[in-house]
């Protein structure tokens, strides 16, 4: 049967095709959807992990019991996986272990473009990249027999031109596969330096069975013989831009990225006259092809960053690209539309508060990181989940006086409850005097809304235990742990100045739910009394969506308004009200 | 058949995604193959959004060139302007009449809007379709009619896709009480299809 499907629908899709028992992962663009999409399937145990590497842990626990598990999780996901990632390449499987890597090039939604096919490599695990929607669910399904057939766990990567693409996917139904039990091997999973020894010999022998059948498999790495003597390899989500710029060109399509079947493109290499490997980010194939001595043109074609598209690839493969730009728009500069924090956001007084006690500012990855932007501009550094703390620590030790005092550490609760706990161990272990602000909207919301230990909420909606941030940071050990409203300005301005003075660990809790995921209305749209207003731009300065210029005096918009009332308290002036209800 | 390139953009939370759907879907009754590039994550917070959607007998990649699209359908004007270069040289923009003025940077710098954007989009559009689509959807009464009014202005354009399927797609994507509504607004849309 045919389905549209979203890339990442089908990558759930195939999964509960090859009767998938677990599903676990965190929400990270382009990755969130497949746990979603599998959650669908009642029979699945589906649930978010506070954090990659737990749930891929949880994953390997199922894997172990000999259930086939799906850990999802995108590209930077990895890093933090990557510690049970490279030993579970050791222990190999006893059911089916597939971990997808979402891969973002050109960075839509992340801090940087990292490649995780060398993950595979490094680790030492097979690995598949699928083209398109139909692709990523059959490839699903077929990953998990490949990870028993060759006792690996399988990365699949995907990047976000699949994960997020539409298309028609061929479905089919549901696999009996029975789940084998544990079964006791210590020398498989016990991994002790006299174990891993030993196992890295399997290891290296599965890789070259499994090359061996790459090089063989015409399912997984199938050839289109075309017309012309030009013959281009490659895989992943470029293949549709290949196949459309050169349709008359042979095209050996890579299905089964690690171990890459070498003899497989020697062969094909063989057979024509200009080869070209085409791929997105680094030259992974490339490499290997120049390593084997193949004369082949690929990477210096093309920019070294940023996705793929038609016109590069055509510009790649033809010298020149087919589609150009007929309508010219260089006479008309046009004011960009970055993404902002939503009217009504509770960050946004947060960071309009950081602005103006001139605080320096450790932030972390969420929606709050849009605090960097213009007007707020209020974040001097942000790195990786969780890296908040441990920075605001270091730079409140080392900045000298001119930090000393100032220095914030800011993260969400979902982040928080990611990576940030072991930083605050740090600072009381440590004897930090820094202070953290836990921004707590009880949900982890730039993905979409996905519930996190602090939200009471399982991934289909259901009750279940919810963490409060507050008894969390006491448990810990922090004497200092202040709740606050962040929309009462003068309230947090209070709270952030004691804390800051204070010779101790402190943390303060900005406590409102996220107006987007709980359908908040704060109150009634405000009004501006341009007969009062001087002016000043104070309520232009708090970034918010709702709020514009209008012949030069601010203008609400009623329809997008929130009535948070921080643009109201912001105005000295007293010229922006919030009618009562 | 060659393969009909639509690109849709706009602002994010406009109910893009929803209209790039309906297209694929009515494509799909058509037995066509289709691909579609979304976006999701942190370019949804207000900020642009754009989706490509590409059909016809083979479709092999999801994303369309510059000056590759035959169709431009825009919920928001200044949206319109900044995807034109994606039309093909006899592309066709569909343009909702329809300003969000972007976040306001400074109160005394802002330029505010794009001064003159109707001016400006009807001398740089190869062809230019205004669509009432945010009047009309009021007067409907239910303001999320906006993009089945647009879809019902692009479908006079596209050639392959018959009312049948467009209606199978609408009645695929919403629920059962809404189909009627919607069938009434893509076909009020549609009058503007044709003027062109």
């Amino acid at each position: 049967m045919k389905k549209l499907m979203l890339g990442n629908e089908a990558v759930a899709q195939g999964a509960w095709e090859a009767g998938v028992a677990f599903g676990s992962g965190y929400p990270g663009t382009p990755s969130t959807e497949i746990l979603e999409h599998l959650a669908s399937h009642e029979e699945v145990v589906v649930q978010w992990a506070p954090n990659e590497k737990v749930g891929l842990e949880v994953s390997i626990g199922a894997m172990l019991a000999g259930e086939r598990a799906l850990c999802t999780m995108k590209h930077v996901g990895l890093n933090v996986a990557a510690d049970p990632f490279f030993s579970a390449a050791y222990t190999g499987v006893n059911g089916g272990l597939v971990v997808v890597s979402a891969d973002d090039p050109a960075m839509h939604s992340s801090q940087d473009e990292q490649d995780n096919r060398y993950f595979a490599k490094a680790a030492k695990v097979l690995m598949v990249e699928p083209a398109d929607p139909d692709e990523a669910c059959w490839m699903a399904r077929e990953a998990f027999s490949l990870s028993e057939q060759f006792d690996s766990p399988v990365l699949m990567r995907m990047t976000t031109r699949v994960s997020h693409q539409t298309g028609v996917v061929n479905v089919g139904g549901k696999q009996a596969v029975s789940g084998k039990g544990f079964k006791k091997n210590i020398a498989k999973y016990v991994l002790l330096p006299s174990h891993a020894r030993e196992r890295r010999h399997d290891v290296e022998q599965r890789l070259q069975a499994a090359r061996a059948f790459g090089n063989q498999s015409g399912l997984w790495n199938p050839i289109y013989e075309g017309k012309s003597r030009i013959g281009v390899v490659t895989s992943g989500v470029a293949f549709g831009y290949v196949r459309e710029t050169m349709p008359d060109a042979s095209i050996l399509k890579i299905g089964l990225t690690w171990p890459l079947p070498i003899e497989r493109i020697k062969s094909f290499a063989a057979t024509v006259d200009e080869l070209f490997v085409v791929e997105e980010l680094e030259p992974f194939i490339e490499e290997a092809l120049l390593a084997a001595g193949l004369e082949v043109k690929g990477s210096a074609l093309r920019p070294y960053t940023g996705e793929l598209n038609l016109t590069v690839v055509e510009k790649m493969l033809l010298g020149a690209p087919k589609h150009v730009a007929t309508v010219d728009l260089s006479d008309a500069p046009l004011p960009p539309r970055p993404p902002t924090l939503c009217p009504g956001c509770g960050h946004r007084a947060m960071f309009d508060l950081f602005r103006e006690m001139r605080l320096r500012v450790m932030g972390d990855i969420g929606c709050y990181t849009l605090g960097a932007l213009k007007p707020l501009a209020a974040m001097d550094a942000c790195l990786c989940m969780g890296a908040s703390v441990g920075m605001a620590e270091g730079l409140q030790r080392f900045g000298g006086p001119k930090e000393k005092g100032k220095t914030v550490g800011v993260i969400g609760d979902s982040t928080f409850f990611h990576s940030g706990i072991p930083g605050l161990l740090d600072m009381l272990a440590n004897r930090s005097d820094a202070t953290l602000v836990i921004l707590d909207n009880s949900v982890t919301a730039m993905t979409g809304g996905q519930p996190n230990p602090g939200t009471g909420k399982d991934i289909r909606g259901n009750d279940a235990p919810q963490l409060d941030t507050a008894m969390v940071c006491k448990g810990l050990g922090v004497k200092r742990v202040r709740v606050v409203d962040p929309y009462k300005l003068d309230e947090v301005r209070k709270a952030i100045e004691e804390e800051l003075a204070a010779p101790e660990v402190s943390v303060i809790i900005a406590k409102a739910p996220c107006i987007l995921q709980y359908r908040v209305t704060r109150g009634r749209p405000a009004e501006v009394k341009t007969d009062i207003c001087n002016r000043c731009g104070a309520c232009i300065r708090v970034g918010c969506m709702a709020i514009h210029e209008h012949d030069g005096y601010p203008e609400v918009d009623p329809e997008m308004c929130n009535g948070c009332g921080v643009c109201e308290q912001v105005c000295e002036e007293k010229a922006i009200t919030i009618p009562k209800a | 058949m060659e393969i009909t390139n639509i690109m849709l953009s706009g602002v994010g939370g406009q109910g893009i995604l929803t209209s790039g759907r309906i297209i694929a879907l009515a494509a799909m009754d058509a037995g066509l193959d289709v691909k579609m590039s979304e976006v999701h994550g942190m370019s949804q917070r207000g900020g642009n959004v754009d989706t490509h959607v590409r059909i016809g007998e083979e479709v092999p990649s999801s994303l369309i060139p510059v000056g590759g699209a035959h169709f431009l359908v825009s919920f928001e004007k200044l949206e319109a302007l900044r995807y034109l270069n994606y039309l093909r040289p006899d592309g066709t923009a569909f343009v909702a009449r329809h300003e969000i003025p972007p976040l306001t940077q400074n109160l005394k710098k802002n330029a505010g809007y794009v001064v003159d954007i109707d001016a400006k989009l009807e001398a740089k559009a190869p062809k230019l379709v205004w669509v009432d689509a945010f009047e009309l959807a009021k007067e409907l009464g239910d303001p999320r009619m906006v993009n089945v009014i647009l879809l019902g202005a692009l479908s006079n354009a596209i050639k392959g896709l018959s009312a049948k399927n467009w209606e199978a797609a609408i009645r695929q994507r919403f629920k059962k009480k809404a189909q009627e509504a919607c069938l009434e607004a893509f076909r009020r849309g549609s009058a503007y299809g044709r003027a062109a």
